[in-house]
């Protein structure tokens, strides 16, 4: 009986341990896109700041969820017309990303610095899932890892309409900055 | 016992494999999906005005909306033949009321607003949202708005020497509006206007009261028809007017629109059987009778800028 006891117990530490052990997770992703052709001009960009995210250390599995309509703009007005009119999100309510994180390995978290990694997988905007690949830069501070990925997409490869009125005022591709802390302990 | 025992590891490791397997992003998926959100419905209609009167929206938290507005001569007059067509169906009549507005909304809920009103009149308003329309969290089927506006008249009049507090006039509107699906949304508006002072008469009357319905279908993103209709309840007809002589009101104001968002500019055409350029005027003192072909043309045109930095620079 005294074995068995030892036996479930032990069993217990391991299933909690591989559970919760490596799996990092934040609630506060920040992602921020300036489509404006004049990178000075910041009336189309937005930011959200409540994208979640999470990250499986031993397998390198990322996964990132925005959703849309936590997109802020300077002009109320455009905000309403990217639910609306450009990204539909009552239909498509998130952007995700899912993939792995190449280079990386647990050793980098236990040590401060600056990694450069990159990551690849798969990112479903506007209900259009395209292949991704960009470089990531991680920054162990301390107890805070930051992931920082600057990447460019094209509108129209996720079927995004922008009327012709505007197109001249942005550019063919849009730059994103996507900036993930994770909390470690 | 063993037995039980192999069983149960095989079990809990098979477990633990399915949790190290399980799809990271589906996890995101459920957490976010069970989250308790508040959808508020928004774009109910396209501008802060649906055609004369105003709509539940507001410009956003931060910005401001410069509106200009026009109002021309009636596209035929009776009796005037030829003339109607060389004055471009009242374009060129060298008539026309213009209506120039600024909005600012200090938060999600109030908008204060100044406006010039075309003959030396002025108007200043604001426009508090009570309730929402949304779901989710709360589930709230209408969105309701209260609108309150002061006019001053400093024209000169027919008696120049009245007590400025005898030239203001107001108006309160409740705004009840509910976008019913996509495309079609409706509002009702009931409004009670005073007058500090009006010409004396025996159905001259300092309170009128007005029920308006308006609404918009949209054609596509980009455009929508939309459609006004407003009742004056009392105080149109038989009236005094400040020489003592007989004036008669149309209570009914008709208007139908075109909306046209072309990305950073709304513009509004429309058709309507006013040619007065404020809410008091349109719903109180209407002269214009659509049976007799009495309507004009005129367009709204407002552009919103963001004052407050919502995006900071990166």
């Amino acid at each position: 009986m005294k074995k068995m006891k030892l036996l479930f117990t032990v069993l217990l530490i391991v299933m909690t341990s591989a559970i919760n052990a490596q799996t990092y997770k934040t609630r506060d992703a920040q992602i921020f896109f300036n489509p404006n052709k004049d990178q000075s001009h910041k009336d189309y960009a937005a930011e959200s700041k409540e994208g979640t995210a999470v990250l499986k250390v031993e397998t390198n599995d990322v996964a990132l969820l925005v959703p849309m309509k936590t997109f802020h703009f300077n002009n109320a007005l455009l905000e309403e017309h990217f639910n609306e009119n450009y990204l539909h999100t009552d239909k498509f309510p998130n952007a995700t990303f899912k993939g792995k994180l190449i280079g990386f390995s647990k050793d980098q978290l236990t040590k401060d610095g600056v990694y450069t990694l990159s990551s690849e997988g798969q990112v479903t905007l506007h209900g259009v899932t395209k292949n991704f690949k960009a470089p990531v830069k991680l920054e162990v501070k301390g107890k805070t890892a930051t992931f920082n990925c600057s990447f460019k997409i094209k509108a129209e490869e996720y079927s995004i309409d922008i009327p012709a009125i505007v197109k001249p005022k942005l550019s063919d591709e849009t730059p994103i900055e996507a900036n993930i802390k994770f909390q470690l302990n | 016992m063993k037995k039980l025992l192999l069983f149960l590891f095989v079990a809990c490791s098979f477990f633990i494999r399915a949790r190290a397997q399980d799809d990271l992003l589906g996890d995101l998926v459920k957490d976010d999906a069970a989250k308790v959100k508040q959808n508020f419905t928004i774009a109910t209609f396209k501008s802060t005005r649906i055609i004369n009167l105003e709509s539940i929206e507001m410009t956003g938290k931060g910005n401001l909306e410069f509106m200009i507005s026009h109002r021309f001569g009636s596209i035929w007059k009776e009796g005037k033949g030829w003339t109607n067509v060389s004055q471009l169906f009242g374009l060129n009549a060298g008539a026309a009321n213009t209506y120039m507005s600024f909005d600012y909304s200090f938060t999600d809920y109030l908008n204060l607003g100044f406006a010039a009103t075309g003959n030396a009149k002025y108007e200043t308003w604001a426009k508090i949202r009570l309730l929402r329309q949304q779901t989710g969290l709360k589930n709230i089927p209408v969105s309701l708005t209260w609108f309150s506006l002061t006019n001053f008249d400093g024209s000169d009049g027919p008696s120049p020497n009245d007590f400025a507090w005898n030239r203001f006039s107001f108006l309160h509107q409740i705004l009840i509006a509910r976008k019913i699906s996509d495309k079609f949304s409706l509002q009702l508006t009931p409004s009670f206007i005073h007058y500090n002072i009006v010409p004396y008469g025996y159905n001259n009357t300092n309170n009128i009261f007005s029920l308006a319905i308006g609404g918009r279908y949209k054609l596509t993103n980009k455009t929508a028809i939309s459609f006004e209709y407003a009742r004056q309840l009392n105080g149109y007809k038989d009236l005094l007017d400040e020489s003592a002589s007989a004036v008669n009101y149309v209570p009914d104001l008709f208007s139908l629109g075109y909306d046209w968002d072309t990305g950073g500019h709304i513009f509004q055409f429309f058709f309507t059987s006013s040619s007065s350029a404020t809410n008091i005027g349109q719903l109180s003192a209407n002269t214009n009778d659509i049976r007799l072909g009495n309507f004009s043309l005129g367009f709204n045109l407002n552009r919103s800028y963001g004052i407050k930095r919502v995006v900071k620079s990166h």
